[in-house]
């Protein structure tokens, strides 16, 4: 069967799974519900998007002299800072850092899925555990994430029982607070023994090397603080000049990204440190004592230069469209590569390379819109999309 | 189209693709079958001001025949063998597509582009002077556009302007949505000096309607649903609200949240149909029932693809008492004419 055959019928059978729709259409609901009560409770949000994407427009520009400052002042203060040219480049530089036989806990980083990082990891012969609860059910299910923000929006209750029951042994009823807790319970040993931490970051600022992590389940801040090593991946499309930048691109991704207030943003700028005793500065106090940041470029420069496409690195990964989107409403993301729907295709073609399976999903577009209205950066997906059927169409 | 690039088109498009460019309309039905619904209107084929029918509407007929068979057909075990193949599917099982435009040529039946002919009906009620070309109306090739065939895309919008300008006209309006679109925000970007002033039915019906006194034959909950072209391309919005809120015996309900820019699509948007036949019918009954929701007894739209996608949705719903009508219907209905 032809690679468009065989996605053809990957998307029809999530269509017809019953599973996939129950789970989509409550978490479609409560999305809806939750952006627009955090948008009405900070109306300011939608100022703050425009120039957040004023902000972006300049930060990608000059995403190398970005990636090159934060490294200097990441260096000077005592981490260690890398950019890496190519997917190859940052697996080759964190399996060096990482080695061997080594339990490595790792908070949700789409950054890491799209270089493969957990399965290099574990070839190498670590054992990786997925914190988020939802990225740890797909990891646990054998599956691949179906949202940006919500790994596993595609697997109801009822299946997160069956899943845990089969990991526990015991039998547990599908009630989400049960379900919470056993995940808790199976995790929480696991940041302690843990030789490495590896997250990503939701922004970066250049001019102080800090990285912003947004959550709720409090898994990054044990992530990034309890073993003694932390490494971050970052695209580098996440840099932006300096930190009142940073914090302004925070606050819009949270918001579209539903949540009204986040429990936890953690501000990340180097290894721990202490000087309390007579002021002789010391690394590895509390939290980890080696910092390393690889900033990922893996294709970006080279796609911040294409008029027509650039402007989908723009995207926050705040993951609203998709919920706009009528048939990843039916699909998950089926509907989908490393990334999702429209987004999702021009990254296959650009970033991962793969132009079968970009036609595929830029095909797949209805270049309906309604995620253009939903994007606080007012990315222009079906333009996006046409723009990236021509270069398919045409071989240019 | 170079072969090896022509591979990442799926194929159901590669085919709506060649009939635009060899035979000038979606179908690739022989040239002026299109034309026939307005034979008794003996509209003039020279004027200033032309009406652009589109696709959509005149080969409505025989669009839906051919969704219905490829849908069968994306159903079957062939299906998943040549899922893009729709030339090789007609051979394959000996549907014929000359067959077809036989039926539609022989066929002169009341329903048939039967919003063309009242939009033209409404439109001479309210005095707007205009022609048709009928048989010499060039295709948009708005699809060419979306397939990402662009160059094959400018090439018919140089051609069209030209054909059009080589007529005398200054003026278009359009009614189906994409077309008009292509024609009055996607060509000024391929055609060196584009003049032609577009404007869509509804606006022109919305300014001479105002002091009009408008009765829709029966007391109806009618839900309109917003073609994804008229609303969020071409920001026509508050536009058929305003015409279906000036109705008599109309109640406008709307779908919770999902109207206006944030109307859900019909699953039938850019070909889409084509290459995602049932996937297609799975979103077109997805909105359906959205807008059953509100209760309403009629849904109207304004799109030849949305009217076929909706009613396919009630169809696959069951649903035999909500009615799918176009808003030129509507007007023409309320008009009495």
């Amino acid at each position: 069967m032809s690679a468009f055959g065989e996605y053809k019928k990957e998307i029809m059978n999530a269509a017809h799974n019953e599973r996939i729709r129950l789970a989509l259409s409550r978490a479609i609901k409560r999305y809806r519900a939750n952006v627009d009560k955090a948008l009405k409770e900070f109306p300011q949000t939608a100022k703050l998007a425009e120039e957040v994407r004023e902000i972006k427009e300049k930060a990608i520009g000059q995403m190398d002299k970005l990636a090159e400052q934060a490294c200097q002042v990441i260096e000077a203060n005592h981490g260690k800072a890398y950019i890496a040219r190519t997917a190859d480049d940052a697996l080759n530089i964190i399996g060096g850092l990482v080695g061997s036989g080594k339990l490595i806990v790792k908070a949700k980083s789409m950054t890491s899925e799209e270089i493969g990082l957990r399965e290099h990891l574990e070839e190498g012969g670590n054992e990786v555990y997925e914190t988020d609860l939802g990225e740890f059910i797909v990891q646990k299910l054998g599956s691949r994430p179906m949202h940006i923000l919500a790994p596993a929006v595609h697997v109801p209750k009822e299946d997160v029982a069956k899943l845990f029951s089969e990991i526990t042994g015991q039998e547990l009823p599908a009630d989400v607070e049960v379900l919470v807790a056993t995940a808790r319970k199976l995790l929480r040993e696991k940041f302690f023994k843990a030789d490495i931490g590896i997250s990503g970051a939701n922004v970066v600022a250049a001019d102080t090397g800090s990285l912003f992590l947004i959550e709720n389940e409090g898994n990054i801040r044990l992530t990034t603080s309890a073993p003694p090593v932390h490494i971050a991946l970052v695209g580098m499309e996440k840099l932006v000049p300096t930190l009142d930048e940073a914090w302004k691109v925070a606050q819009v991704t949270w918001r579209y990204a539903n949540y009204t207030i986040p429990q936890y943003i953690s501000i990340v700028s180097g290894p721990s440190s202490t000087g309390d005793i007579e002021k002789v500065i010391t690394y590895g106090a509390h939290g980890p004592g080696e910092f390393h940041v690889i900033f990922l470029d893996g294709g970006r420069t080279e796609l911040a230069k294409h008029t027509g496409l650039s402007q989908v690195l723009y995207c926050l990964r705040c993951g609203g469209c998709l919920y706009e989107c009528p048939v990843f409403g039916v699909t998950a993301g089926h509907f989908g590569d490393k990334y999702f729907a429209g987004v999702g295709a021009v990254w296959a073609a650009m970033i991962t390379g793969d132009r079968e399976k970009a036609a595929s999903l830029a095909y797949t577009c209805l270049t309906c819109g309604r995620c253009k209205v939903r994007c606080p950066m007012k990315i222009d997906v079906p333009q996006m999309v046409v723009e990236l059927r021509k270069l398919l169409a045409e071989g240019t | 189209m170079n072969k090896k690039s022509k591979g990442l088109i799926p194929p159901g498009l590669a085919y709506v693709a060649d009939n635009i460019i060899s035979k000038q309309n979606l179908l690739g039905a022989p040239r002026g079958t299109g034309a026939k619904w307005a034979k008794k209107l003996d509209l003039p084929k020279e004027a200033e001001t032309v009406f652009f029918a589109g696709c959509g509407y005149q080969y409505n007929t025989s669009l839906q025949s051919l969704m219905s068979i490829i849908r069968k057909l994306d159903k079957s075990p062939i299906g998943a063998e040549l899922p893009m193949g729709l030339a090789g599917f007609q051979k394959k099982l000996g549907f014929d597509p000359a067959q077809v435009y036989r039926r539609l040529v022989a066929r002169d039946k009341d329903s048939d582009a039967q919003p063309l002919r009242d939009a033209v009906k409404v439109l001479q009620n309210l005095g707007v002077e205009f022609g048709y070309l009928a048989e010499d109306e060039p295709c948009c090739g708005g699809i060419l556009h979306y397939i990402g065939l662009e160059k094959e895309f400018a090439r018919n919008a140089q051609s069209l302007y030209d054909k059009i300008k080589a007529r005398g006209v200054k003026r278009i309006i359009g009614i189906v949505p994409s077309c008009t679109y292509t024609l009055a925000e996607l060509l000024p970007e391929h055609v060196p000096g584009y003049d032609l002033e577009v404007k869509h039915f509804l606006q022109v019906v919305l300014e001479r309607i105002k002091d009009r006194e408008l009765r829709f034959p029966r007391e109806v909950k009618m839900a309109y649903h917003d073609p994804c072209q008229l609303s969020r391309y071409l920001g026509l919005i508050e536009e058929p609200r305003s015409i279906l809120k000036s109705i008599k015996g109309i109640e406008l309900v709307e779908p919770g949240w999902t109207y206006g820019e944030w109307s859900t699509c019909c699953g039938g948007g850019g070909g889409f149909e084509v290459v995602f036949p049932e996937l297609s019918q799975i979103l077109a009954a997805n909105r359906a029932k959205e807008l059953l929701e509100t209760g309403a007894q009629i849904i109207v739209t304004h799109c030849p693809g949305c009217v076929m996608q909706l009613e396919e949705g009630l169809k696959t719903l069951k649903i035999k008492d909500v009615e799918v009508l176009d808003l030129a219907q509507v007007v023409a209905m309320a008009m009495g004419v």
